[in-house]
């Protein structure tokens, strides 16, 4: 168990320091900074000025190495766009994408399993083949197209919620849906797989012979058996929801970390880009570290040394 | 009518996706002849104008956009953008990301690290990066908006190869014919891929549809097809800007994107089924 | 204490939600929100909107564009490269402490500190020194005469010396203290900076008791908000999107000519465009009215010069381009083989794509051979500016605006061989140019510009196009007049009633 997490944790950190490096040097072949800083009319010599103020002049492997020392000491330096320390930048996103992704994850999931469950109940009957098409007609729609549709009908001609921005319960219930969308139809596929699966298990047949209720087989049974699935699956969304929130953020003027990233790279913040990309790295394989934790929690059966 | 299509009515309605999807194909291929007129003709005099509209003896069968052009004849060319661009990406991540998660799991060792590695940090790096700096290193257009979308997503059939073929590179049939010297390319193309296609293409299918959003989004973050290249996402993407003065503009180029990405989902779901595993 | 306020600001935004009578404060929608709030760290519209109401700057524009006092009551030459500005007595900053001359001289040294590394040096850098004489006078000294020293003065916001020396530079950013109109309160990063009225305000303060810049980037959003009453000032819009608040008895929408000069910039280095009669014939082939009027049609003009009537140095009697494309294709079709160069556009989303692409049409239609390159912002930039002059995109489009209001901050960028944007080198507009740039005589700088601009009409240098206008969109009871240099002043803004 232990020289497991020990190995685990080690690719981990290569995986990171590989994601991080190839940032830092990919991003700076796409140009720099100080053409945006600097005002239109700003001469050629302002603009190596100013390249010299932010350390962009020098050496890439000297920036870089700067870079590492920087990192080992948990700095993550300043952005050149706001000049303020990186970290309190992210920190100021942080609770935004979280919440974002939190009111997600619910709408995914609270719409999502009952509707994979009542498919895998009726299988086979019109009703399970006009609910996957619902469910599959929501994935079909970019979400920059349906979040203004929402915006305009909720928003605008109904008046029940605000428009865009952020502060209260109600300016988050949009968004969250807008994102939580892409992710119920994965949600309803895989509850409906797995209560399939168990459902044609001997003990559910055994306890269906006995005369056990459905309702009753499904909560005692069946849900909990189909949780594992659900579990690996939201490690992976939650990556998703981290990353891919951005069209939803910049549609619903959500300060998130998605909105963060493009309008970072957008003006070559070099700094933030790379402070997100790590803490993307970070949630990515800590997510999937702790769903396989959860395995066992939930399944003693599953023990962590198998994989 | 066959003997096939009689017996088996049912089953066969089942599929009308594939026919839509067909049908959308078609539109593709034959857009040159079906378009009533040319894509790109602007006509400053003619902007905006709500369906049916008839200018010159010109008809505008489903209105035309912020620059005078011919809503129906985009829609009918930007199929061949979404499906082109789809088809291609969902090919290119689809072999390059199969070759590395067979590869990774069938020698194991140094290779495996190093290959599922390279999965683990492309699946961190957020696509928006990758597409802006594709973009900014290469250039931008219709082949570069195909190289990120394939660059995003082989990681995701690298990891569904390299479960697959974990599982199959122990069995006997395997082991055979490697002991019988076999090479490498040999055992990995006639005895691996043949039993993981099929969860391959459930993944490849769903992908599609995903790829053609994905494509749109680019357009609408301005990293698409470059213009005025007709494309169902660009013109959704300025089209929302007009909803409540030309709703016809964003609304059939939604429609058709929404046809097609349903279509592939559909099929996607029903290839599931058909295999006996969701994703 | 900032759980508490946030949850006050919560009820407060919920209040507010159920009352939307009660509009006695403001709420703009920006694009995006403030790079910082120190004014001197950085130059992008998202920040100075916000920062110049918390700010005073040293001089003004009003609404006509007249430049006219507001630190520096009065200012007098008294040499070509001397300066002396008397400061306003009685203004305070927000925290009760007197502004001096003594900040002024501060404000003007931070700035044009190469170490401090202020993105405005360039603009600010032509002052060698400040200091404060008489107890309330500053003289500014410049290297050379430089006449376009006020307009640049307009953009001066003057910081507290004892406080910035205090609280350092990260701190101010966070909490800036200023003389103007609103104090800074609070910045919910990412979302919202709020400013308050501040009471002892030696001007016109408007009416607004708080006044909140939001960021939302989406602009089909900002329209949304408007319609719904979640914003009551919205910018960039366009007439299409003006389209849509269009019969929507509760908004309006403003508009006003701007300093921004759209024109059509070649590489006049590269075929085809380094041929005098293929730039004629792009020319002739471009509708300029049709542009105009026709797509954009929200008070744009036409123009023949690359200045507008909003700046100094605009020439009377510069003859409009003609619109000819059947003589343009003829022009072309005898030079056929240097006319078929491709041609690259590049451009950038920030620019209107309409216009991009119907100048393309328009070019293609006449037998050039035109594709569109569309990247994003700092990747179009370092095409533009490339250090090669050859190796600056043979075709672009632009809307420039110098903030400044004076044909120095056009066309000496984009015309002379010195300047990174410039893709012509001709040595008699190169001394003309600097010739204005450099002397305080204001009938021998309009002389030369009239010169600049008749050069560049006769050699097609550049093509400009019209000029551009600004629309907004707003709460129909708010009373605002935009102005040339699109900046938003609270206090020129007020409730109807």
């Amino acid at each position: 168990m232990g020289r497991f997490l020990l190995q685990r944790s080690g690719q981990a950190l290569v995986a990171i320091f590989g994601v991080v490096t190839l940032v830092f040097f990919i991003q700076r072949l796409t140009g720099d900074p100080v053409l945006l800083l600097v005002p239109e009319t700003a001469t050629q010599e302002d603009i190596e000025a100013m390249r010299r103020t932010l350390g962009l002049d020098r050496a890439l492997w000297v920036q870089y190495l700067d870079f590492l020392r920087d990192m080992a000491s948990f700095d993550l330096g300043r952005s050149y766009i706001r000049n303020a320390p990186v970290w309190d930048i992210l920190l100021s996103r942080l609770p935004q994408t979280l919440q974002l992704a939190a009111g997600a994850l619910v709408v995914a999931l609270v719409i999502g399993l009952p509707l994979g469950l009542v498919m895998a109940l009726t299988q086979g009957r019109p009703v399970s083949r006009v609910i996957m098409g619902i469910v599959l007609a929501f994935q079909s729609l970019p979400t920059f197209w349906s979040g203004i549709m929402m915006i305009l009908l909720f928003g605008v001609t109904l008046k029940w919620l605000p428009p865009s921005g952020t502060g209260t319960l109600a300016h988050l219930v949009m968004p969250s849906i807008a994102l939580g969308l892409l992710s119920l139809a994965t949600y309803a596929r895989i509850a409906r797989a797995s209560v399939l699966d168990e459902l044609s298990k001997d003990y559910i047949r055994s306890a269906r012979m006995r005369g056990v209720g459905t309702g009753r087989l499904v909560r005692r049974h069946l849900l909990r058996n189909a949780a594992i699935p659900v579990i690996s699956i939201t490690a992976l969304e939650i990556s998703q929801l981290l990353a891919g929130a951005v069209i939803v953020e910049t549609v619903f003027a959500w300060p998130g970390l998605g909105l963060l990233t493009v309008q970072s790279i957008a003006a070559r913040d070099f700094m933030v880009v790379q402070a997100v990309v790590l803490l993307g790295a970070f949630v990515t394989i800590a997510a999937n570290f702790a769903a396989d934790i959860l395995y066992t929690v939930v399944d003693p059966r599953v023990r962590l040394t198998k994989s | 009518m066959s003997a096939a299509l009689a017996f088996r009515p049912r089953t066969l309605a089942a599929w009308w996706p594939a026919g839509l999807l067909a049908a959308l194909v078609a539109c593709a291929i034959l857009a040159p002849w079906l378009a009533p007129m040319d894509p790109d003709r602007q006509n400053l005099m003619a902007r905006l104008k709500a369906p049916g509209f008839e200018a010159r003896g010109a008809l505008y069968l489903l209105g035309s956009d912020e620059l005078g052009r011919d809503v129906l004849s985009r829609v009918i060319h930007g199929a061949r953008v979404s499906i082109v661009v789809a088809v291609s990406s969902v090919l290119l991540s689809g072999v390059v990301g199969v070759a590395v998660g067979m590869l990774a799991a069938y020698l194991r060792g140094w290779v495996e690290t190093v290959l599922m590695r390279l999965v683990d940090i492309f699946l961190s790096i957020p696509a928006i990066l990758l597409a802006i700096i594709t973009v900014a290193v290469l250039g931008p257009g219709f082949i570069n908006v195909i190289l990120v979308l394939a660059l995003t997503r082989w990681p995701r059939y690298a990891r569904v190869a390299y479960g697959q073929t974990l599982a199959l590179a122990d069995r006997p049939f395997v082991r055979l014919s490697r002991a019988m010297g076999a090479s490498t390319p040999r055992v990995l193309a006639l005895h691996i891929l043949p039993n993981i296609i099929g969860p391959l293409l459930v993944v490849a299918t769903l992908e599609f549809g995903l790829m053609v959003l994905f494509e749109a989004g680019l357009s609408f973050l301005g990293l698409g097809v470059q213009p005025p290249m007709a494309s169902w996402g660009a013109m959704l993407s300025t089209g929302r800007n007009y909803i409540a003065t030309a709703w016809w503009i964003a609304t059939f180029p939604g429609l058709a994107l929404f046809l097609l990405v349903l279509s592939a989902n559909l099929i996607g779901d029903r290839l599931g089924d058909l295999i006996g595993k969701g994703r | 204490m900032k759980t508490l306020r946030q949850g006050l600001y919560t009820s407060a935004a919920i209040l507010a939600l159920s009352l939307p009578a009660m509009a006695r404060d403001l709420t703009i929608d920006l694009s995006g929100e403030p790079a910082t709030l120190d004014p001197h760290q950085q130059w992008n519209p998202d920040s100075y909107y916000v920062y110049r109401n918390i700010f005073d700057n040293v001089v003004t524009r009003d609404n006509d564009g007249t430049i006219v006092p507001q630190i520096a009551t009065e200012w007098e030459y008294t040499s070509d490269t001397e300066l002396v500005l008397t400061i306003r007595e009685g203004v305070t900053f927000h925290d009760g402490s007197p502004l001096t001359a003594e900040d002024v001289a501060y404000s003007v040294s931070r700035i044009i500190e190469p170490e401090f590394g202020s993105p405005q040096l360039g603009q600010f850098n032509s002052i060698t020194s400040a200091e404060v004489m008489d107890g309330n006078k500053v003289k500014l000294t410049t290297k050379s005469p430089y006449p376009a020293l006020l307009a640049q003065l307009v953009k001066l916001s003057v910081v507290p010396k004892a406080i910035v020396e205090e609280v350092g530079t990260d701190a101010f950013n966070e909490a800036p203290v200023g003389s103007g109109p609103y104090a800074f309160d609070t910045w919910d990063k990412g979302v919202s900076v709020t400013l308050t009225q501040n009471g002892d305000y030696w001007g016109d303060m408007g009416p607004f008791e708080t006044a909140v810049f939001r960021a939302v980037p989406d602009a089909a959003t900002r329209i949304a908000d408007l319609q719904a009453g979640a914003a009551d000032l919205v910018v960039g819009l366009d007439s299409d999107g003006a389209l849509q608040l269009a019969g929507n008895p509760d908004v309006k929408v403003l508009s006003a000519p701007t300093e921004r000069v759209a024109y059509l910039g070649w590489n006049v280095d590269k075929p085809p465009f380094n041929d005098p009669d293929l730039r004629r014939a792009a020319s002739l082939a471009i509708d300029s009215a049709g542009i105009a009027e026709g797509l954009l049609g929200a008070g744009e003009v036409p123009m023949a010069q690359l200045s507008s009537p909003a700046h100094f140095g605009y020439a009377e009697g510069i003859a409009p381009f003609e619109y000819d494309p059947e003589q343009a294709a003829e022009i072309v079709a005898s030079k056929a083989d240097i006319a078929a160069t491709p041609v690259t556009f590049a451009t950038a989303p920030v620019f209107d794509q309409r216009v991009v692409q119907a100048i393309q049409q328009m070019l293609n239609d006449v037998g050039f051979d035109v594709s569109i390159s569309m990247t994003d912002m700092p990747t179009y930039l370092a095409a533009a500016r490339a250090a090669d002059r050859a190796e600056r995109p043979e075709l672009s489009f632009g809307r420039w605006s110098c903030a400044c209001q004076d044909a120095d901050g056009i066309a000496y960028p984009l015309l002379h061989s010195g300047s990174s944007w410039s893709r012509i080198n001709d040595p008699e507009l190169d001394s003309l140019l600097d010739e204005a740039r450099t002397s305080l005589d204001e009938s021998v700088r309009q002389a030369a510009y009239e010169k600049v601009h008749q050069i560049v009409r006769e050699q097609y240098l550049t093509r400009p196009i019209y000029q551009a206008a600004v629309l907004y969109g707003a709460n129909a009871a708010l009373e605002f007049t935009p102005t040339a240099n699109e900046s938003l002043f609270l206090n020129r803004m007020s409730w109807s009633e």
